[in-house]
């Protein structure tokens, strides 16, 4: 009987200490399971969407993203606080999911930004080099206003550093650049076009002129010089036909007709040469005196004084001639034509009194001077 | 024994403890380099150090969900963390040295560049002043004077990366107008 009892006992304590094992199994089973994976799973794509500058090209879904990583976070070491048994980690998982979608959104929206932006930022560079290039090639000898000039400079050392920008990757920093630049250079670049269209509303004027001159010279076989002061061209036709080019350089103010004395700008008409003047006689080489005013220019001044366009104390201009001490890479001129004094002496040579001279804005129309 | 099991859960789980003295301390390493502006010298590294201890926080807290807490690895990488951090701090530095000096030394060669500019320039054909093409090129040097300033000014504040930017372009185009004026003069005629 009291064997019984022993052997009751030792059944009794294996099977307790059988049974601790799998009370241990059992609690172990229970704990709740943490979204370790979702999570790791966001970090990982967020560090993507780092690598692939989310934060600058797709700020809003990156913070986002970052946010609901932080929100899990948080809501994981909250849960972690609370007895073991009592966890829910479901808060966590959503936010986990919640992140890991944010940041694969900002990961494609950054990288398609990026490359939109390469695209738009090589495409405005190109565009406003061109810009650059058309206001050197047709407005740097143009008169415009320090304004204009001030904010040609500005656009064009923006768009230098949009340049240095794009060339480092920094393509927001390039987009923020090019946008300053575009604004000033489009801007003056109107301006200045505006300008140039309003100053061509005369050619059709000039083209008579022309037409005329160069008929003159074909019907008396006879030489006649036409002046291009947008091309800064001095063309020398003989019996109608085109015989010798020069480049010429001007008055500063050369855009527009000369109005009156001492305003830098070179006359626009029909002239004769009435006087040629060697080089004991000028101080330029050689000279060829037109007849600067003519009745036109005398008439224009005097409505002009009329209308209170021009004070009354005004003098016309007089003295315009064609000489030579040119070549300077400049417009310097009071409003004389200057060509280099090997050319002068070319023009002097076939020249004299009576020859046509002919002073025009363009030879060719705008649409033809821009394409 | 339902008591007993409750009370070994307690023990067991409450075996490990949180590193946070080795928590404090990545921390204070990463505040460290991005003090010493590792986001804007060296963002790839410093981005990788930061990602490094979200995994490591990560696995803290997945400790933390145990039964049986284990923070010996994680105590490990904390440690690798605040060392990397450190180094990146170190490479921040000198990598700010390299942009400090690279644009100490284009600013002195800018200036080089804008002192024979302004000796150039009045030397353009006399008489012409307001002329069209003079009107442009002052125009451009002006703006390269203020861009100078602007750099300078970023220079002082230690702002170097976005100093670098400014002075390169300025750069550029100081050289640039040098080069033009140059071609002015020699069509001129004018010894230079």
């Amino acid at each position: 009987m009291r064997l019984k009892k022993v052997w009751k006992k030792r059944i009794l304590f294996a099977a307790i200490l059988a049974l601790i094992p799998l009370v241990i199994v059992l609690l172990v089973w229970l704990v709740p399971q943490p979204p370790k994976g979702e999570v790791e799973y966001a970090r990982l794509v967020i560090s993507q969407a780092t690598s692939n500058s989310a934060a600058i090209y797709s700020k809003k879904l990156y913070g986002e993203a970052k946010a609901f990583y932080d929100s899990a976070m948080v809501n994981w070491n909250k849960e972690n606080e609370r007895f073991i048994y009592f966890r829910n980690y479901e808060k966590v998982a959503s936010f986990a999911e919640l992140s890991a979608k944010k940041a694969e959104q900002a990961t494609k929206v950054s990288k398609n930004n990026v490359t939109d932006l390469n695209i738009l930022l090589k495409h405005k560079m190109d565009s406003l080099n061109k810009m650059v290039g058309m206001i050197n090639k047709y407005f740097t000898a143009y008169p415009l206003s320090d304004e204009v000039r001030n904010r040609i400079s500005k656009g064009k050392m923006l768009l230098k550093e949009s340049e240095v920008a794009f060339k480092k990757g920094q393509f927001a920093d390039a987009n923020k650049k090019i946008t300053e630049s575009e604004l000033l250079l489009t801007d003056s670049y109107k301006i200045a076009t505006t300008s140039l269209k309003e100053y061509f509303n005369s050619y059709p004027v000039w083209k008579n002129w022309i037409d005329k001159t160069i008929k003159e010279s074909r019907q008396n076989k006879s030489y006649s010089i036409i002046i291009d002061k947008y091309s800064r061209k001095c063309l020398v036709y003989l019996g109608g036909v085109r015989k010798y080019e020069y480049h010429v350089e001007l008055g500063k103010n050369w855009v527009g007709d000369k109005r009156v004395r001492g305003d830098k700008a070179t006359p626009e008409g029909m002239y004769r040469i009435t006087r040629k003047l060697g080089s004991n006689k000028t101080k330029y080489h050689k000279a060829l005196l037109i007849n600067y005013p003519n009745e036109t220019d005398k008439e224009e001044f005097r409505k002009e004084i009329a209308k209170g366009t021009l004070p009354r104390s005004a003098k016309i201009g007089s003295l315009i001639e064609i000489h030579g001490d040119g070549g300077r890479g400049i417009d310097w001129t009071e409003g004389c034509v200057a060509l280099t004094n090997s050319e002068m002496d070319v023009v002097y040579k076939i020249a004299s009194e009576g020859t046509p001279v002919t002073i025009v804005g363009s030879t060719v129309n705008l649409n033809q001077l821009l394409d | 024994m339902g008591l007993a099991a409750v009370a070994m859960v307690a023990v067991l789980s409450s075996c490990g403890k949180t590193p946070q003295v080795e928590i404090d301390a990545a921390n204070a390493a990463i505040e460290a380099a991005k003090t010493a502006e590792a986001a804007v010298y060296l963002p790839a590294e410093f981005a990788a150090v930061q990602d490094s201890l979200n995994a490591v926080m990560t696995e803290i807290a997945a400790q933390e969900s145990k039964l049986f807490k284990k923070f010996g690895p994680a105590k490990t990488k904390l440690a690798s963390i605040v060392t990397l951090a450190n180094q990146v701090a170190a490479n921040t530095a000198t990598k700010k040295d390299e942009v400090k000096g690279e644009v100490a030394n284009l600013m002195t060669s800018i200036k080089t560049v804008i002192e024979e500019n302004g000796k150039l320039i009045p030397k353009l054909p006399r008489g012409k002043e307001g002329a069209a093409v003079i009107e442009q090129i002052k125009a451009d040097v002006a703006t390269v004077d203020a861009a100078v300033v602007e750099a300078q000014g970023l220079f002082d504040k230690g702002a170097y990366m976005d100093a670098l930017n400014k002075i390169n372009a300025a750069n550029e185009k100081a050289t640039a107008l040098n080069t033009e004026v140059k071609e002015a003069l020699t069509k001129a005629r004018i010894k230079f």
